[in-house]
């Protein structure tokens, strides 16, 4: 059944309120966007919305107890929680470099967990 | 006490700081310094592990430590010295600053000083909440601290006072925790978040706005056991038959921020009662000459990118060190409009503005006058208290010789 | 089982006060007290005011034991090393009424032994407190200030140091009468002890119908107070109190400055049923703000950084005036039992005279020793943040953690924080820490300094999340690790 819905864009922080008409399938966006990215959102939000995930990871050996970690890409809604079981779990070996990945292809998305942030080991 | 020279000293090496002093060796100063009392650089961007940061400068999402790494390999790269775990004890007009860490007490003689401290949070007592003083009360960027830092969770049904974004924020990182986040209540007829922060971190997990209410009483023994909450009238009088209490073990509070200014009251730089920060000129000078200051200790800003850039102004005239023109003007906030920066103006030129409204407003145009004559005007769709408005606009010498005052005001 | 020869109950200002009198004798004194810390309730919720004596009946102990802690305390703050200062009372009158008041209470004072009290006109007050309209004053130059906190901190860290044992987070639940003293059931373990002291504050009668049937009743008086900034601390010099109002006993809202430059509005004077419900309210706040700028009109609205309630062990209730004398007595039928009941204002001032009257009741059936050697430290030496950069870079250079600042608004370093967590008497609250360092005392209240105190406790104490509590036994800070929960 189409539906029109307003959604707020997130991609930026000006937050234009996008008018759009969906089915789930097929989408068709009315009025709003400031810009194409805010197309290409529209289109993700209405058909299979996604989120960039950011958690962190226990970290074992490093000067702090835990490393903040993002998503390598937007991740599907509703994998969300099924994924941050996955990090809650993971424990990682200090040193760590921004960007190293610290899970490949969690939760089966084929998306990765990459570290935000350098830790360091602890000198004993 | 160890004597050290320096050309630029920077007060904070949070992402204005950092900003600052690449900015500073860009325009020519050889010998900087950045001081900052944690053992890390990048002030508040490292617990801030969600993303958002840089996108208007960059083109790129990225999380704060990433913003914050970007910024801090450039200032190594440039060797620039950094000096963590330092507190700044003393700062003087002579531009000395006095500071300490487990080498000793630090004597740094500066030509110009950049003061870039951020700010802190208000406090259950800026807004009298009355009741019992249990533990389990939070501010937001403490609660984070501890959730992002520490791995340590304050607490496991939330509720939140406050949504500015440091609150929406902290309730999707709650939730992501397994923590039961009970709502998020809010004073005003609209969230005070940026609206995609709404979407992303509320809406997203059906965690309820209040929007229109208050917390007016806290009830817990030792650790808190529950709150009421409560509609407010227009005047923020609470409707006593609308009272409901909602249990939970933990409160956050994200009531604003106030820009920390301690070193600056007390060598006497002339702060601005609508910022919380330092009167500026044009180049982010303070009141006392080659003292500027920038980021979140002159003004709360919404965006990093716009704090960035910003602070690169900052940095760039505290390098080449103007010299104080005798012509000046004075800008002033007036109807509609809560702040402006910079509050005065000595020399000529293309100077950028940062405004905030005093209240939601739609289809106004927004005028730099003096005496009744436009020097500038743009029209303002829609504003909101929230988001801060940047504009540029000219000011010419014939302006700054007449020594008056020019205002900032919305009109139809 | 515990042994003693005498039992304080209560860690307030005046079980502490007796606890140090004690230690000097050779005899076994223990305290156990309910809270995480000593001053849990009463004593560090009140204005710290050290009382001339102007305010008591002629001829009560509340006068008799005021005018001599008075005559005590100088030296004894030197003794054991808390902050004190002489800044002296105004107590002003606006009306012809409140005029012929002030001259009743210098009667009254000079009669209770009170030295040096002064009526001055308009033109005198209006040079040493230009922010304070009034007619005429009285001055009370013997009445001071200090920290009560501080102050009973002194004594019962002074008191350890001589082998008093003090138990903390310890509940008394029952007390039975045995052959040669009493058992004393806790939530910690049973004690025996051949004398106990109920200094037990606001639970004096549930301690004291533990084991005899109370022949008086308590009746729980709250006074708000609201802590101003800074930043106004030079609108007034010395206190400044108003006439005291005619009904409830009690002295009315006052202007207090503190030895740290903060200004305190209070207290409040509220009769309520749960005698440990330390609750603020709206209205008094906003009630408290507008009895303080009768006072000092310039008190601006916006002023208040912090807001606390202290509870009064009254005797008397509203209905009869609000005013009793303190019972301090042996029980007949429990020799053995002391009680010391209704110890409200001017408990904090009378606590030393307070504490050499029980010890001579003790010495009646006790025969009390003096110890030959007395240990004396002063825990409050001057904070890192008054010292010079000469001091302060050389302790720096003995141990550099007194280079790391801990507490940015109140200069604390992390040398003083750990120092405080190693106090003799085992208490590691953050509250613990704030009465010892004023860590989290400042304008951000603890923004900055918190996390890093966790830190510390955790990394050199070995603390354990569920071992970081705010202030009291139940008042714990954090729920969980968010990771690794299941790793130790």
């Amino acid at each position: 059944m189409t539906k029109r819905k307003e959604i707020t864009c997130i991609v930026c922080p000006i937050g234009c309120k996008i008018l759009i008409e969906s089915d789930g399938k097929k989408f068709k966006l009315i009025s709003g966007n400031r810009c194409k990215r805010g197309v290409d959102y529209a289109r993700s939000e209405a058909l299979n919305p996604e989120r960039m995930l950011t958690s962190s990871i226990l970290v074992e050996n490093g000067i702090w107890p835990l490393v903040s970690v993002k998503s390598s890409k937007p991740i599907q809604k509703e994998m969300i929680f099924s994924v941050l079981k996955e990090i809650k779990r993971k424990k990682v070996a200090a040193p760590i470099q921004v960007g190293q990945i610290l899970i490949r292809n969690v939760s089966g998305t084929s998306i990765d967990i990459l570290a935000t942030k350098s830790i360091e080991e602890i000198k004993k | 006490m160890i004597e050290l020279d320096y050309d630029v000293s920077i007060i904070g090496g949070g992402p204005a700081g950092l900003a600052a002093a690449l900015s500073a060796k860009k325009n020519g100063a050889e010998k900087i310094l950045i001081l900052d009392r944690n053992s890390w650089f990048g002030g508040i961007l490292s617990q801030c592990i969600h993303d958002g940061f840089g996108v208007e400068e960059t083109g790129k999402s990225m999380t704060g430590p990433e913003y914050a790494e970007i910024y801090i390999e450039s200032v190594k790269k440039e060797k620039i010295d950094l000096m963590k775990e330092t507190m700044v004890l003393n700062l003087d007009k002579n531009k000395t600053i006095i500071a300490i860490n487990k080498k000793g007490i630090h004597k740094i003689n500066s030509k110009s000083v950049i003061l870039s401290m951020g700010c802190r949070e208000k406090t259950r007592w800026n807004i009298m909440v009355p009741g019992d003083r249990p533990s389990g009360i939070y501010t937001a960027g403490v609660a984070q601290a501890f959730v992002n830092l520490y791995n340590i969770l304050p607490g496991k049904n939330v509720l939140i006072l406050g949504s500015g974004d440091v609150g929406l924020i902290i309730a999707r990182r709650l939730k992501f925790e397994g923590v039961n986040v009970l709502g998020v209540v809010e004073i005003l007829p609209y969230a005070s978040g940026l609206p995609r922060n709404v979407v992303q971190c509320l809406d997203d997990y059906d965690i309820p706005l209040y929007l229109n209410h208050t917390v007016c009483y806290i009830k817990g023994n030792e650790r808190l056991e529950s709150v009421i909450i409560a509609q407010v009238d227009e005047d923020w009088n609470i409707i006593e038959s609308s009272k409901k209490e909602i249990k939970c073990d933990t409160l956050i509070l994200s009531l604003g921020l106030i820009p920390e200014n301690e070193l600056s009251k007390d060598i006497g730089i002339k702060i601005d009662k609508n910022t919380g920060g330092p009167i500026v000129n044009q180049f982010l000078e303070t009141s006392v000459q080659n003292i500027f200051a920038c980021g979140n200790c002159l003004q709360v800003y919404d965006t990093v990118d716009l704090l960035s850039s910003d602070a690169k102004i900052a940095g760039k005239y505290a390098a080449q060190k103007e010299q104080s023109n005798k012509n000046e003007i004075f800008v002033q906030p007036g109807e509609g409009i809560r702040q402006i920066v910079p509050q005065v103006i000595n020399k000529a030129g293309k100077i950028k503005f940062n405004i905030r409204v005093s209240k939601p407003y739609k289809s106004k145009t927004f005028y730099l006058k003096v005496d009744n004559k436009i020097i500038y005007k743009k029209k303002i769709n829609w504003a909101n208290p929230a988001n801060m408005i940047s504009f540029s606009a000219e000011i010419n010498s014939v302006l700054l010789k007449s020594n008056k005052t020019m205002e900032a005001l919305l009109d139809d | 089982m515990k042994n003693a020869d005498i039992a304080i109950i209560g860690g307030g200002v005046v079980g502490c006060s007796i606890a140090w009198e004690l230690s000097k004798y050779k005899i076994k004194t223990i305290v156990l007290e309910m809270g995480s810390d000593v001053a849990s309730e009463t004593s560090k919720a009140n204005s710290g005011v050290i009382h001339s004596g102007i305010n008591s009946a002629t001829g009560s102990l509340k006068a008799k034991f005021c005018v001599q802690g008075n005559k005590m305390i100088e030296s004894l703050s030197k003794e054991i090393g808390f902050s004190l200062k002489w800044i002296g009372k105004y107590v002003i009158a606006k009306n012809d009424y409140e005029i012929k008041e002030l001259d009743r209470l210098k009667e009254v004072g000079e009669k209770n032994g009170v030295e040096n009290l002064r009526l001055v006109d308009k033109k005198t007050i209006k040079k040493s407190e230009p922010n304070v309209p009034c007619e005429k004053a009285l001055w009370v130059p013997t009445a001071g200030i200090l920290l009560p906190y501080e102050f009973t901190i002194s004594l019962a860290q002074n008191a350890a140091i001589n082998k008093v044992d003090f138990y903390l987070e310890t509940k008394v639940k029952a007390i039975e009468k045995e052959k040669d003293g009493y058992l004393i059931k806790t939530n910690n373990g049973d004690f025996n002890s051949k004398i106990v002291i109920n200094s037990s504050g606001l639970n004096c009668r549930n301690i004291c119908s533990m084991i005899e049937e109370p022949d008086f009743n308590v009746y729980p008086c709250r006074g708000e107070y609201l802590v101003l900034d800074k930043t106004y601390g030079n609108l007034v010099n010395s206190m400044i109190y108003p006439i005291p109002p005619k009904e409830k006993g009690v002295l009315g809202v006052h202007i207090t400055p503190t030895i740290e430059g903060n200004i305190l509005l209070g207290p409040s004077a509220e009769f309520i049923k749960d005698g440990f419900d330390k609750r603020t309210t709206k209205k008094t706040m906003n009630d408290l703000i507008k009895d303080a700028q009768d006072i000092v009109p310039k008190i601006p609205n916006n002023s208040v950084i912090n807001a606390y309630s202290g509870i009064r062990c009254k005797l008397a209730s509203k209905k009869e005036g609000g005013w009793a004398d303190y019972k301090i007595y042996e029980s007949k039928n429990n020799p053995g039992i002391v009680n010391l009941l209704g110890i409200e204002s001017p408990g904090l001032t009378a606590a030393p005279a307070i504490a050499n009257h029980v010890r001579d009741i003790i010495s009646n059936s006790f025969d009390l020793e003096k110890k030959s050697k007395i240990i004396k430290k002063n825990y409050f030496t001057k904070h890192f943040s008054e010292m010079n950069a000469k001091e302060q870079n050389s302790l720096v250079k003995k141990d550099s953690r007194w280079g790391r600042i801990i507490c940015r608004c109140e200069k604390v370093t992390e040398a003083e924080i750990i120092k405080a967590l190693s106090n003799p008497l085992g208490a590691k609250t953050l509250s613990s820490v704030k009465y010892r360092t004023r860590a989290g005392m400042g304008r951000c209240q603890g923004g900055f300094c918190k996390q890093h105190i966790v830190r510390i406790m955790q990394d050199e104490f070995n603390m354990k999340l569920d071992d970081i509590k705010l202030k009291s036994p139940k008042s714990k800070m954090f729920f969980n690790k968010s990771r690794g929960v299941n790793d130790d």
